[in-house]
């Protein structure tokens, strides 16, 4: 533990980390461009020149590691001309179009520049001019203002892993570009925008769209994919203008995919603004009451043993639990919230958590993936991963079909349940690895569970996780990765039947099932609903909507206050950024004016009351923002297994919700991606 | 005596008297009011007016959609959308003024980068109805061109001092 | 039957002359006040060195048709609270009574409507029951300003119709006589022989006590803009607001004229020898009048208004012990000293 001084403050602080780290600690601010705690040094801005005694020059303190017995200043003439002039050098080839700049107001040059710039400028030639460069329909370019931080290049080579960015020249002619013209090929392009201190790169949909001292900011999270990643939401009125991250080291450490910052623009699109009821074969609009009514006579006489109800991949944990309540109050205990068929037994927590915790990632040191493909079913956990990878000494093992680069090497095991098989029984020599590892880990992916033999599956891999020691004390390294946002809450709310989806299916078409309640369900086929009378409550006209029968126009995940349980298991609250469009209201509350209209009335009227019922239902919810290990016994169903491979449920990683499905940003990234594998299979 | 006096003076209606006759006096003096509507009285190149929205020469609207104007308003009357033009340059979709919020302190023109959004001399803007206060883009984008003449030469009057 | 035999003895006869001298009254009287509130704001503006209404015809001259009409096209309002009956009946009582005393107004020798012996207690009552008008607008209005106008109206012209009284019981004292001809023909002569010689002081105390009795400035609280908004015609609007407007300016060309017959010799010239004499009495009358008006108007450019409890004091603890002090030395004088007419 080096002690350095600082300003005239004595620190201690942990041998090998920068000058530019130990000020921070000591608290002291150094302005920087090309550092960032999570990306590798770079010491290419100077900003971050710092005076050291006895040095002959200033030192840039990104980049120089502490030494005992330093002394370090940072507010001397010295280091306030060093930073002056290197800002002026900045500011020589960086144009003036603040104005039309849309980092204007949250720029690192702009406000660096407030401090530390000449209020005038000494440059009288021409400032350089760069073509910018085409990134995508997510990443706007404007490299006249770049200062070559190269935090973009970085970013893209070692956290998204995808080396398309790199700088080419020297000195005035240097530029960061693609090389070939081509398009980021990363679900975390997003991400560069966020990193970059000027406004060289933008985000293309936001573009020009507000500034930043408009945005109301709310905190929030993404239901996009199941990581729960922790979001701010940005809105103006009451149109959500954009999505960014939050930090949370156990999560999403500072990244957000593609998808949870630019599905949003599905938000105002295809939105259900008002209740329907379907007549003569068509949906027509109606108000309120007399939706309701139509539900009332409708149920009037059926059994609730004859409904059964669905829900969603998005829903918030208050509303599900209402949709249980007001079932049960009617005589029916089937909800299910499996819509995918996943096989997932919700009686043992541990069988459906991603138990490791995503931060558990850089712990393992054998990872093996089991019917997942992390980087569209998660690309922010994929990007852990990756991490992992680059700190070294780990081996990742694959066992799926997975028909891209998951951006490091993985030893593909095989396709099917043959493979797992092979790795169990020792065939494979992966077992000795995950065998020989301290903190083993195989991610169960949905691709292996939503098949026929997904509990058999199940079963194999928990047999397999607890013979490779993966299941201890201390670790467990049995990790389930979930597509949707809500489904870990869904199975800690019990909503499963016995015979899952397919049973309601069957029952629909054998007509034992009249009427089926869809809580914002609009993933399986809904031919298979037979003739059965559909109440759909949701937020987009999606599949759901279009089968319905009568529309109760619910809120986005935006729109709403929410608990949502990410794959770990962790209990997170989701706060309200808007209001939902139109005549539509917060799920929970609809259910429970539903529930007034039927006789049954819910007895919660505010969505504290309905909190506190849900922490009764389960205690598990009471335990916000941290992991609450699961339980761990004897799940699944051991069986034979089939020998189809394993295929991730996701076929397009930019459309797989109704809001993504609505949204026109990420149709045309999928049109580019396409564009892109064509170009691939014509080579 | 003096006690004679004032009571003189009472009765006499001596004050009241000498203030009448003063009000007859000012009766026939000359007028200091400006005869408005036909004469007008001279007005500052700082004068802040009615606002306009102001073009380059070659016609290209000048506001670029910085929002600048719009943050620093006091009386939130301004409002702007923005979106990227056909061309890609920056352009303001909506931009709206309130001129019943207004109050005319200039902090518009004052935070504009490009001299787009100005308080020209025009102080003859009343209506009839509330609505046609709430001038758009296109209302503000006409003033501009219909005062350009006399908006140009008060900026030029003014540019020493800026 | 000749036309003669028709008007004088036919009652249709009487009808048609009936209307027509109702008219003949009425339509340059309605004319005068309009021009009245002309010439009130010219000089006011003058005295202020302001221009005036100079915009609506040469020199503003239709302004005030200009104004008329726009009270009349807009909107009466009548507020949900109000006495509606009473609402709307007040603005007539104001202006019907400031219209029906200058039926004993005589404005030339034998040009009156009703020659009537006790023309001078007719003209006092009826200014009295002009306060009615007043009162009623501010309770039927149901409004808080309205009311309390109305109140400081009521105290106000009762307190200084005492002094008027007194202040008419010293001319007739000197005139012998209650009928307005009467009195004028006693100060037959030029403008020596009128009253407002003899009886200065009490000219003095008349013309103030019209200002106060007219609710005019300094005396203008019943409709004090400041603190009752407008007074007893705060919630009034359109053509009800508009009638007691012109109730209020014929009230005062009322006054101007009782001040003129009482102690400006009626339709005498001020110089009674010839070509003074060859002039109607009539324009002489008018004349007086707008002598009296433009003072009412220099007055209200002059003076600031009175707060309420020096109107008071000036009412009863000067104005009355005065007046009445007056009466008695008038009377006195004439008794001892054998002025009185014949």
């Amino acid at each position: 533990m080096p002690k350095m001084k600082i300003d005239g403050i004595e620190i201690e602080v942990p041998a090998g980390i920068s000058v530019l780290q130990a000020c921070e600690m000591a608290g002291i601010e150094i302005p920087r461009f090309c550092y960032h705690e999570r990306l590798s040094i770079a010491g290419n801005c100077r900003m971050c020149l710092v005076e050291q005694e006895k040095a002959p020059k200033p030192i840039a303190s990104c980049a120089m590691p502490v030494m005992e017995g330093m002394v370090i200043h940072t507010n001397t003439p010295m280091v306030k001309k060093a930073r002056n002039g290197v800002m002026e050098f900045l500011l020589i080839n960086h144009p003036l179009d603040c104005p039309i700049c849309d980092q204007g107001g949250e720029c690192d040059l702009q406000d660096q520049a407030m401090a530390y710039g000449y209020d005038r400028s000494r440059f009288h030639e021409n400032k350089r001019a760069v073509p910018d460069k085409e990134l995508g329909p997510l990443v706007k370019t404007s490299m006249n203002r770049c200062i070559q931080c190269t935090r973009c290049v970085r970013f893209a080579t070692e956290v998204a892993g995808i080396e398309d960015l790199g700088a080419t020249g020297r000195g005035e002619q240097m530029e960061i570009t693609t090389y070939v013209q081509r398009t980021l090929t990363s679900e975390l392009s997003g991400n560069i925008v966020d990193l970059c201190p000027v406004g060289a790169l933008t985000s293309k949909p936001y573009a020009f769209n507000a500034r930043p001292w408009e945005l109301r900011k709310t905190q929030s999270i993404d239901v996009m994919d199941a990581l729960g990643s922790n979001i701010r939401i940005d809105t103006r009125g009451r149109e959500v203008m954009r999505v960014l991250p939050r930090i949370n080291e156990d999560i999403n450490e500072e990244w957000i995919a593609d998808k949870t910052r630019h599905a949003i623009d599905g938000l105002k699109r295809q939105r259900l603004d008002r209740p329907y009821v379907r007549r003569n074969g068509k949906l027509q609009p109606v108000d309120w009451t007399e939706a309701f009514d139509v539900i009332a006579t409708r149920l009037k006489d059926v059994a609730g043993a004859k409904i059964a109800a669905i829900v969603g991949d998005q829903c918030d944990a208050e509303a599900m639990l209402a949709l249980k309540d007001l079932m049960a109050a009617l005589g029916s205990s089937a909800v299910e919230c499996r819509q995918d068929g996943a096989q997932l037994d919700a009686s043992v927590r541990g069988a459906y958590l991603f138990n490791a915790g995503i931060a558990g990632i850089d712990r393992a040191d054998a990872i093996l993936l089991v019917g997942a493909n992390p980087r569209w079913e998660a690309p922010v956990l994929n990007a852990r991963i990756r991490k992992r990878y680059l700190a070294g000494k780990v081996r990742i093992g694959l066992i799926g079909e997975v028909p891209m680069d998951l951006t490091y090497p993985v030893e593909r095991l095989g396709h099917g349940p043959s493979a797992l098989d092979d790795v169990a029984e020792g065939r494979l020599a992966f077992l000795d690895a995950l065998k020989g590892a301290k903190n083993p880990m195989i991610i169960l992916g949905q691709g292996a569970l939503c098949r026929p033999d997904g509990a058999a599956v199940l079963a194999r891999t928990r047999v397999l996780a607890e013979s490779v020691n993966a299941v201890r004390d201390d670790w467990n390294g049995f990790c389930v990765l979930h597509t949707a946002a809500a489904r870990v809450a869904a199975l800690d709310l019990g909503l499963v039947t016995p015979g899952g989806i397919e049973g309601v299916f069957a029952g629909c078409e054998k007509g034992d099932i009249e009427v089926v309640y869809l809580l914002a369900a609009d993933e399986f086929d809904m031919k298979r609903l037979g003739k059965a009378f559909v109440i759909y409550q949701g937020h987009h006209g999606d599949a759901g909507a279009h089968r319905a029968d009568v529309v109760l126009p619910g809120a986005a995940y935006a729109e709403k206050p929410g608990i949502y349980a990410n794959t770990e298991g962790r209990i997170q609250l989701a706060r309200r950024a808007g209001f939902p469009p139109g005549e539509a209201r917060e799920d929970w509350a609809i259910l429970r004016a539903l529930s007034a209209v039927l006789g049954k009335k819910l007895p919660y009227d505010s969505l504290d009351q309905l909190r506190q019922r849900l922490v009764q239902a389960n205690p598990v919810f009471a335990a916000l923002d941290r992991q609450e290990a699961g339980a761990w016994g004897t799940f699944g169903t051991p069986g034979a297994m089939g020998d189809a491979p394993f295929r991730s449920p996701i076929a397009n990683y930019y459309m797989t919700c109704p809001i993504s499905r609505a949204s026109q940003t990420m149709a045309a990234c999928t049109a580019v991606r396409q564009a892109q594998q064509q170009a691939l299979a014509a080579e | 005596m003096a006690f004679l006096d004032r009571t003189a003076r009472t009765f006499l209606l001596s004050e009241i008297v000498a203030g009448f006759v003063l009000t007859l006096k000012y009766i026939f003096k000359p007028k200091v009011t400006v005869n408005y509507p036909f004469e007008k009285g001279p007005l500052s190149p700082r004068f802040r007016g009615e606002h306009a929205l102001r073009r380059y020469s070659n016609g290209e609207e000048r506001c670029i959609a910085c929002k600048l104007c719009e943050a620093i308003c006091p009386a939130l009357a301004i409002t702007i959308e923005a979106e990227p033009r056909a061309d890609g340059s920056r352009r303001t979709t909506r931009y709206d003024i309130d001129m019943t919020k207004c109050i005319y302190c200039g902090y518009c023109q004052e935070s504009c980068p490009v001299d787009a959004i100005v308080e020209g001399p025009n102080f003859e803007f009343s209506t009839e109805t509330r609505e046609e206060l709430m001038y758009d883009k296109e209302k503000l984008l006409a003033n501009g061109d219909r005062w350009e003449a006399e908006i140009a030469a008060n900026l030029a009057a003014e540019a020493p001092y800026r | 039957m000749t036309l003669a035999q028709f008007f004088t003895t036919h009652w249709l006869g009487h009808l048609i002359v009936m209307v027509a001298q109702c008219l003949a009254i009425v339509v340059p009287l309605l004319v005068a006040v309009a021009y009245m509130t002309y010439a009130d704001r010219k000089i006011w503006a003058a005295i202020q060195l302001r221009r005036g209404p100079n915009v609506v015809g040469p020199f503003g001259l239709l302004q005030p048709f200009a104004d008329g009409l726009k009270l009349v096209l807009k909107e009466t309002i009548v507020p949900s609270g109000a006495n509606k009956v009473l609402f709307v009946l007040a603005p007539m009582i104001t202006f019907i009574t400031a219209l029906i005393a200058w039926a004993v107004v005589p404005f030339d020798d034998g040009w009156v409507v009703a020659d009537i012996n006790v023309g001078i207690l007719y003209l006092f009552a009826i200014s009295s029951l002009g306060v009615y008008g007043i009162m009623i607008a501010g309770w039927a209005s149901n409004s808080k300003y309205a009311f309390l106008g109305a109140l400081r109206s009521a105290a106000q012209m009762v307190s200084y119709e005492v002094s008027i009284g007194f202040v008419l019981i010293t001319v007739l004292l000197c005139a012998g006589s209650l009928n307005l001809s009467a009195i004028v023909k006693a100060q037959e002569g030029g403008f020596w022989s009128w009253y407002w010689l003899p009886l200065f002081p009490m000219f003095i105390v008349f013309f103030i006590s019209a200002l106060a009795e007219t609710n005019r400035t300094p005396f203008d609280l019943p409709m004090s803009e400041a603190e009752l908004v407008a007074g007893f015609h705060t919630e009034y609007s359109a053509m009800t607001f508009g009638l007691f407007f012109l109730g209020e300016y014929a009230n005062m060309i009322l006054l101007s004229g009782m001040g003129a017959v009482l102690f400006l010799g009626g339709w005498y010239s001020p110089l009674p020898f010839a070509p003074f004499t060859w002039i109607p009495g009539v324009v002489w009358f008018a004349l007086k009048i707008a002598v009296l008006l433009f003072v009412f108007s220099w007055t209200k450019g002059t003076v600031p208004r009175y707060r309420y409890d020096q109107l008071m004091r000036l009412g009863w603890k000067v104005f009355l012990p005065f007046s009445l002090l007056w009466v008695a030395l008038t009377a006195a004088a004439i008794q001892l000293f054998g002025w009185g007419p014949g």
